[in-house]
């Protein structure tokens, strides 16, 4: 089973917010940045996610078969759903990376803030499993 | 009958409406979202519908249903007469000079995209001009670029101002011998421009080049007539004229109709059919192949009964009077940035904040109630040109008033407040 913790975390958290609260908790986790921001030289169109309406940019590094993921985007809300996305699933292997589906997005259930975020979430998914196993092959 | 009430509303046609009174017209305004009052500003996206062409549609399903044009007895007879009658609504509102020049369709992109695979394909050949303009709807960029795939058309766009205007010398400068076809927007879905089609219709016609205008946006802010304006094809689309979706309509000259071939093949676009050949039904029929949408376009014209009832004039009068009260309220919160600010426009405030992403915006202001649109409105390549990726788009229809702007106002300083 793949080491999940961080992502947990967040299930856990989130399940005992209302969804005012919820969008705090999420704003908070995109106001982590102002301590370790994102830097401009990694906002380039080769990090870019497309398809979103707000720009985001999601790095990917591995060490060894772990994969690494730090992103930003120039909205505020959705840098926090970046942030918990890549803080989630950090620290993976191939083969877990492998195995995130979009069970993982629903089990956050984020969908009382709006299908459209639900979905949105659900590309960022796809994507960081993108760059994983395209690293990885 | 379904409108009547409304038309006895119009006692003076100079005198303001009771927009209070309108509003009750309109069932879905007294929805509570997030248990506040809804503030509904994304007319330009989709009108609510007032409940005179909702009970119309629910009636015709009820009690006059059938196919049109086709069975010898009274339903068909009484569905075929609506449905006609529809064409005759909509061909008066739009001033056709015939009924027959009235194409149903679903909506206006599927009236572009009918001119472009019918008299494109048949008239336009390599090397071909079409001159769009940079804002445009993707509605009527994608289908020229679809026919430049095909046939090898060169599509040439007119720049506009930084304030939303069409550059008309450039315009103008950019129409040549080659130039067949002027497709352009007679409002911006994004900054609410107006442009001076009799102006851009003069200059393509000296050239002998016809003009498409995608009037989706300026047919429910104006009196629209396309006679007077000397345009080639109209499009329209039922859904922002406070009619129902799925329906829409394209206005062409008789004559160039009449040339065109079919858009579809099938059941009611025929005269004869045999195995050998198929001869074409007249217009407009001939470009309404299967079975139409016979109710929705009984809704069309219900809600264009509606609004007439109201007053073209009127409305547009209202409608301004919120726009010019959008304008200074919102202009005058810090940080806050109207795009699009031609003198000749109507309807949309399209606005950029140094205080929160338009993602954000949208979000925060959701949580109070109020409804706008974000993003690229369908309208990326002008996005582009305005060098932003998304704006917050507020749009007027003429149940708005001044309260949905101050509450507009109210959730955009919450939303400073939050991220600012």
């Amino acid at each position: 089973m793949a080491n999940l913790e961080k992502f947990e975390e967040f299930v856990d958290n989130l399940s005992q917010l209302d969804d005012e609260t919820r969008f705090e908790y999420i704003l908070d986790l995109a106001r982590k940045h102002r301590h370790d921001p994102f830097p401009a030289s990694d906002m380039t169109p080769e990090h870019e996610m497309h398809g979103c309406q707000a720009k985001v940019w999601i790095v990917h590094e591995q060490r060894g078969d772990m994969h690494y993921f730090r992103g930003h985007s120039d909205a505020a809300i959705v840098n926090g759903l970046v942030t918990m996305m890549t803080d989630s699933f950090s620290g993976l292997t191939s083969r877990e990376i492998a195995e995130l589906s979009i069970d993982h997005v629903r089990k956050l259930n984020l969908g009382s803030l709006t299908m459209q975020r639900q979905v949105g979430m659900m590309a960022m998914l796809k994507y960081i499993k993108k760059l994983g196993l395209a690293q990885a092959a | 009958m379904s409108g009547v009430a409304s038309l006895s509303r119009t006692v003076d046609d100079n005198a303001p409406y009771d927009v209070e009174e309108v509003r009750t017209d309109f069932p879905i305004l007294s929805e509570k979202i997030y248990g506040k009052p809804l503030v509904f500003l994304d007319s330009a996206a989709s009108a609510q519908k007032p409940r005179v062409v909702i009970e119309a549609m629910k009636n015709l399903y009820e009690h006059e249903y059938a196919n049109v044009h086709r069975g010898l007895y009274w339903l068909s007879e009484r569905a075929t007469d609506r449905f006609e009658q529809a064409r005759r609504t909509v061909a008066a509102h739009l001033n056709a000079a015939h009924d027959h020049e009235i194409v149903f369709t679903r909506n206006g992109t599927e009236a572009i995209n009918l001119v472009a695979a019918t008299w494109g394909r048949t008239f336009l050949k390599a090397g071909d001009e079409i001159v769009i303009s940079e804002l445009e709807h993707h509605a009527n960029i994608v289908p020229w670029q679809m026919l430049r795939s095909e046939k090898g058309i060169v599509i040439k766009v007119a720049p506009i101002t930084d304030e939303g205007e069409l550059r008309m010398d450039a315009f103008r400068a950019l129409l040549g011998p080659r130039t067949k076809l002027v497709a352009i927007a007679h409002m911006s879905n994004v900054l609410g421009t107006i442009f001076p089609v009799k102006e851009i219709v003069a200059s393509a016609h000296a050239i002998g080049a016809k003009v498409l205008l995608d009037g989706c946006q300026a047919a429910t802010h104006q009196r629209v007539d396309v006679q007077d304006i000397g345009c080639d094809f109209y499009a329209i689309t039922g859904h922002k004229l406070y009619g129902p979706s799925g329906i829409g309509a394209l206005w062409g000259r008789e004559e160039l109709l009449d040339a065109m071939p079919p858009y579809m093949g099938g059941g009611e676009m025929i005269d004869k059919v045999s195995f050998e050949k198929t001869t074409w039904a007249p217009l407009p029929h001939k470009f309404e192949a299967g079975t139409p949408a016979i109710v929705q376009a009984h809704g069309l014209a219900v809600a264009l009964d509606y609004m007439n009832g109201l007053g073209l004039e009127r409305i547009a009068r209202h409608e301004n009077d919120v726009l010019r009260y959008a304008n200074e309220r919102l202009g005058a919160i810090p940080g806050l940035r109207i795009i699009g600010t031609a003198p000749s426009k109507a309807s949309v405030v399209s606005m950029l904040a140094d205080f929160a992403h338009a993602h954000d915006i949208a979000t925060v202001i959701d949580r109070e109630g109020v409804a706008v649109r974000t993003g690229n409105h369908c309208a990326q390549p002008l996005m582009a040109r305005l060098g932003v990726n998304a704006t917050v788009r507020a749009s007027i229809g003429l149940y708005n008033r001044r309260q949905d702007i101050d509450a507009l106002a109210e959730a955009l300083e919450k939303v400073r407040r939050v991220f600012g």
